[in-house]
């Protein structure tokens, strides 16, 4: 008879307020819950505050994706006001947002992911000495170039919102300042140098090369093309990451969702479907359907909140009552649980190129026999391969149309309810607002963590890492270094997804 | 640009961690304060403040310092010493992330880094003298203390 062992396994680098329980048969996960560990009291803050409140405080949420919390509230006000901002407005937000998604996604791929390859636990590994001369934490010579590159980069949002993290530069109507020229230039040289970086360092090829991969087959004819290209960060993940198995771990539910992002403003030559750069959709394995915020709902029947009606609740009707006393029975995390249509799905980059019918992600898909946590982990990699071409054109237009507007005058806002979607660098994220008399009555937020990291829903169906850490060798609970990939893969960020703290934690500086 | 700043860090909704950010207002209500030491609010910038360092002489952070002295009392560490706890890249990454990179990743010579602090909850009084300790470090660097 196999030996169960059930065990918190410590994942320190994936977020300290996650705490994650597995149980072991065979040195093999067979069951896992995933706890947030602090409760977020963002709703209940938010209640009867002005109705701009949300542009300033909502960022605060997070110091990482401050942007997209900017956004999604700013939609929420929009949606309310029924107003479509000008061209010039929608090309500004976007490029924040863009230079926000691609620097989270460049440091999480270099510091947060390839850095467990130089884990002591690979040294047999022909690689093993490159993972820790390029990703060692602090020391690796590709994690200080991160550092450098995205530090610059962000220098767009500086010039665009004034600060970066936590500016409250888009309002509703628009945006607050509309950048002179020499900013504008001054971006674009930013953007086109961060893509140099990217091309040489990360892909090794250029973007067009890169982009003609359209499957597996092409993808490993790439590889083996030039050194180049092996040597890039790109190269080195597939490489690396098929020889510990990467690419047959981390198989979750394969349920994928999008919300959709990146507005397409009138007049533009950027393409794109759903009328945005980012399609939305949601998917179930490779059946890519619509997208509609209405089938959304909450559920807390494994989570610290008042019980509710079966099924959950629409955001717009949900409820954040945290319950906690100890004696709650199988409840576990301050996450809560939402559905998609009743279904647990994942969110972020992959599902992006799934609902996109990425041809190479969808034959990825095929050939890992679903989702896998290197696979997961590439389409963050290269997401920014389909952003910088649009980033360009957006800050291009605006230099050809400077003199129009980036703000339409809106009344104030006293009554109404409205929904801000967007897609965060780690996946969907949405706010859905109530206002009465200026004030808020109403707020919930979904993140993309609260979809990747739930618990379990009514029906005992796992959240999305939960499932995917299912068959996950665990042979050093000590050392959990490749169900800490699998989680990592997620972009997990339970600093957005619970907040305000519990007894006896303190950060000594943060 | 001022080449002495005083950067005050902390979350200032939620209490446990607010007393960088109420340093920072107090700062900016003094009226004898040093009009050549800037002061800003760093919020949970973290890393992201890498820019405001460059081209700096000496910077100050002000933040909640933990088992560090008795509640209440000003503790100042250097910059070396902090760097030296940071574990690696994290969203909840900090000053000490920042300042082991700094050397690394600055373009420019690097500025005198110390922190300063007191654990507890504090008072006013408690904010007040917080906020005159770290004019004088600002203005005088470790020595005397």
């Amino acid at each position: 008879m196999s030996k169960r062992l059930e065990c918190a396994i410590p994942l320190n680098r994936v977020e300290g307020d996650l705490e994650l329980k597995v149980a072991v048969e065979n040195g093999r996960v067979v069951d896992s819950w995933s706890s947030g560990t602090m409760f977020r009291g963002f709703e209940r803050i938010m209640v009867g505050r002005g109705a701009l409140d949300g542009l300033v405080i909502t960022p605060r949420i997070c110091g990482i994706c401050s942007m997209t919390h900017l956004t999604a509230a700013v939609n929420a006000l929009d949606c309310i006001a029924g107003i479509v901002p000008p061209a010039n407005a929608i090309r500004l937000r976007n490029v924040a947002l863009m230079v926000e998604t691609i620097q989270s996604d460049i440091r999480q791929s270099l510091l947060m992911y390839l850095v467990d390859f130089a884990n002591p636990i690979f040294a047999d590994h022909a690689w093993y000495e490159q993972a820790v001369a390029r990703y060692q934490a602090m020391q690796g010579s590709r994690c200080i170039g991160a550092i450098k590159e995205t530090k610059r980069l962000l220098e767009i949002v500086a010039l665009i919102g004034g600060q970066w993290p936590h500016t409250s530069f888009m309002v509703p109507g628009g945006v607050v300042y509309a950048p002179p020229i020499n900013d504008l230039q001054k971006s674009l040289q930013l953007l086109k140098g961060f893509k140099r970086w990217y091309e040489q360092t990360v892909l090794g090829c250029s973007l067009a090369r890169w982009q003609a991969i359209t499957s597996v087959a092409e993808l490993d004819e790439w590889l083996n093309e030039q050194e180049t290209h092996r040597s890039s960060d790109v190269g080195f993940l597939l490489s690396a990451g098929r020889a510990i198995g990467l690419d047959r771990l981390g198989i979750g539910h394969a349920h994928f969702l999008s919300y959709g992002a990146f507005n397409i403003p009138e007049g533009s030559l950027v393409v794109g479907s759903t009328g945005q750069l980012v399609a939305s959709g949601f998917a179930v394995g490779q059946e890519v359907g619509s997208f509609d915020q209405r089938h959304i709902a909450e559920q807390v029947a494994y989570s610290w909140y008042a019980d509710q009606t079966p099924g959950g609740l629409h955001p717009m009707e949900g409820v954040t009552t945290p319950v906690a006393s100890g004696a709650e029975g199988n409840k576990y995390s301050w996450v809560k649980a939402p559905r998609y249509a009743g279904q647990a799905a994942e969110t972020g980059p992959l599902a992006e190129r799934v609902v996109a019918r990425d041809p190479l992600f969808l034959d990825l898909l095929q050939c890992d026999q679903g989702a896998s946590s290197l696979t997961r982990q590439l389409a963050r990699l290269i997401r920014a391969t389909h952003l910088f071409a649009a980033a360009e054109q957006w800050l291009n237009e605006m230099i050809a149309h400077q003199a129009m507007p980036y703000y339409l005058p809106v009344p104030p806002l006293l009554n109404g309810e409205g929904v801000g979607l967007t897609q965060a660098a780690r996946g969907a994220l949405g706010h859905w607002v109530k206002i009465r008399e200026g004030r808020i009555t109403h707020y919930q937020i979904i993140t993309p963590t609260a979809w990747n990291g739930s618990p379990r829903d009514e029906q005992g169906v796992r959240g999305a890492w939960e499932q995917a850490l299912i068959g996950t060798p665990l042979a050093d609970p000590d050392d959990p270094v490749l169900a800490g990939m699998v989680v990592r893969s997620f972009d997990p960020c339970l600093v957005c997804s619970v907040h305000v703290i519990g007894g006896g934690r303190r950060r000594l500086m943060a | 640009m001022q080449k002495t700043l005083i950067i005050c860090v902390g979350n200032r909704f939620f209490s446990e961690d607010d007393t960088g950010p109420r340093v920072y207002d107090h700062l900016l209500g003094l009226s004898d304060r040093p009009e050549d030491i800037g002061v800003i609010d760093g919020g949970l910038a973290g890393l992201a403040l890498l820019p405001l360092l460059e081209g700096r002489q000496r910077v100050v952070f002000v933040d909640r310092l933990e088992g560090l002295a008795p509640p209440g009392e000003p503790v100042i560490l250097t910059g070396d010493r902090v760097a030296a706890m940071a574990e690696g890249y994290g969203h909840n990454a900090g000053i000490p992330f920042l300042l082991a990179m700094l050397p690394k990743v600055c373009s420019s010579p690097w500025p005198e880094c110390l922190v300063v602090g007191m654990s507890g909850d504090a008072d006013e009084p408690m904010i007040d003298q917080l906020a005159r300790f770290s004019i004088e470090v600002a203005r005088n660097g470790s020595n005397g203390f």
